[in-house]
């Protein structure tokens, strides 16, 4: 059980660093664009690699904590598009011995799904006007290859961690 | 339930409950012990590539110190005789103060990664008597204003976010540096494809051209006077023909955040 508040303690480490360290890292011109969710690709590892509801429930409490740092102007959203991403990804690819290339196409579906809810969610509460041809050039697509490559280099590490975590947690249930 | 939520915050609160403040605080206390290592290795690469610019920077910097120590003494005669003139005309100790605006400096603690509501964190909270709606600058211009407060630390909303279609999105009223009395004009508007704030409402005789300096004006209360917004890049009839707009491109570029200063205005005395 220790393994899963250890992964806990490093996605919340994660969600501090993605919002302070990369930011400083990258050049000006793509600050605005490039705005990735590193902590949304773990909690995708968790939902196909160990169960979707662990990626449910990850997605709802780790949205709802960048909804109340950065309330703007409203709260919710994340809290509402991680949770569903990542369940309907756990949902859809749910073998749990998926092959690497089968996680990074989850991966990108994951990465497209949650931008493109939450343009949805911008839209339907008019609080951007851009149409979705230009959020898709302007960030989805250059976030969602940021992902990619971040999931590429987690990808060993963390998918063993888990279904170590997986594993043990099968077997209590059996004893 | 989400769609209830988002709905019930998107609307005006007086403020955050004790529990959001709690998660907002503890955040923001361990971002900021992140930020600001990182902050001080990414200053030290960008220093080093800075070294090249610093002779021009130098000479430039030096010239505008020999302007600002031959204006010194023209602004203080005037500020005297300002004062003198306010006596006269017995102003009341309110009125006087109305423009004495106080800077508090603030820390940049971290950045949010959301392209279309863009938002920071810094380290000044309603413990330092921060308040909603107060505005925030950096050295270069204004940034935003501060849209969420709890204890230590406060959530700061950009210019980016501003939006003339939304009812709520506040308006700035904005003037010419050096023509005051003759502009006027609202800038309510951002673009993102391009990168430009859209200012509106100009009268047909305003003498606003190209590479004018906009300021905001002080009417309407929520931002100061004089804050600098940006330059005009260009001005086109408005949309039925009775005013201009000007494209006006933000003097701060809302990148690489450093630190920010944040504008208290003196307490009216009800």
């Amino acid at each position: 059980m220790a393994r899963r508040y250890i992964i806990t303690l490093l996605l919340f480490i994660l969600f501090i660093i993605e919002n302070t360290i990369v930011v400083l890292f990258l050049p000006e011109a793509w600050q605005t664009r490039i705005v990735p969710h590193l902590v949304f690709v773990v909690i995708l590892f968790a939902s196909i690699y160990d169960h979707r509801h662990v990626g449910l429930i990850l997605g709802i409490c780790f949205g709802l904590l960048q909804d109340v740092v950065f309330y703007g102007a409203m709260m919710g959203q994340y809290s509402f598009a991680m949770g569903l991403s990542a369940y309907l990804i756990g949902l859809v690819f749910r073998s749990r011995r998926s092959s690497m290339s089968v996680m990074m196409i989850a991966v990108i579906v994951g990465s497209l799904l949650l931008d493109s809810i939450l343009f949805g969610i911008y839209t339907l509460f008019k609080l951007t006007h851009e149409t979705y041809a230009f959020n898709l050039l302007d960030h989805i697509v250059p976030n969602m290859i940021v992902q990619v490559i971040f999931a590429l280099i987690i990808y060993v590490p963390l998918r063993r961690q888990i279904e170590k975590m997986a594993t043990k947690r099968t077997k209590e249930e059996t004893v | 339930m989400f769609i209830s939520v988002m709905g019930f915050t998107l609307g005006s609160r007086v403020g955050l409950t004790w529990p959001e403040k709690f998660v907002k605080d503890t955040v923001g206390f361990i971002q900021y012990v992140f930020y600001k290592p990182a902050r001080s290795v990414a200053g030290f690469f960008e220093d080093v590539s800075d070294l090249r610019s610093l002779e021009l920077e130098n000479e430039e910097l030096k010239i505008s110190l020999a302007h600002y120590a031959r204006e010194k003494p023209k602004y203080n005669a005037m500020e005297k005789q300002n004062e003198q003139l306010k006596n006269d005309l017995k102003f009341t100790e309110d009125q006087k103060n109305l423009n004495n605006y106080d800077y508090r400096i603030a820390q940049v603690v971290s950045v949010n990664n959301d392209a279309s509501n863009r938002t920071l964190v810094i380290n000044l909270g309603s413990r330092n008597g921060i308040k909603e709606n107060m505005s925030v600058t950096s050295t270069e211009g204004l940034v935003g204003i501060i849209s969420r407060v709890s204890n230590f630390t406060s959530t700061v909303k950009l210019l980016t976010s501003m939006d003339s279609s939304d009812p709520k999105s506040k308006g700035i009223s904005a003037k010419v540096e050096g023509k005051e009395n003759e502009t006027f004009g609202i800038v309510d508007n951002y673009d993102e494809k391009t990168g430009t704030l859209l200012m509106t409402r100009i009268p047909l005789d305003s003498p606003l051209k190209k590479d004018d300096i906009i300021v905001t004006g002080g009417d309407g209360g929520i931002y100061p006077k004089y804050q600098i917004i940006g330059k005009v890049l260009s001005r086109q009839k408005g949309d039925f023909g009775m005013t201009y707009t000007a494209t006006i491109k933000p003097a701060a570029n809302f990148v690489d955040w450093k630190e920010l200063f944040v504008v208290f205005t003196p307490e009216v005395k009800e």
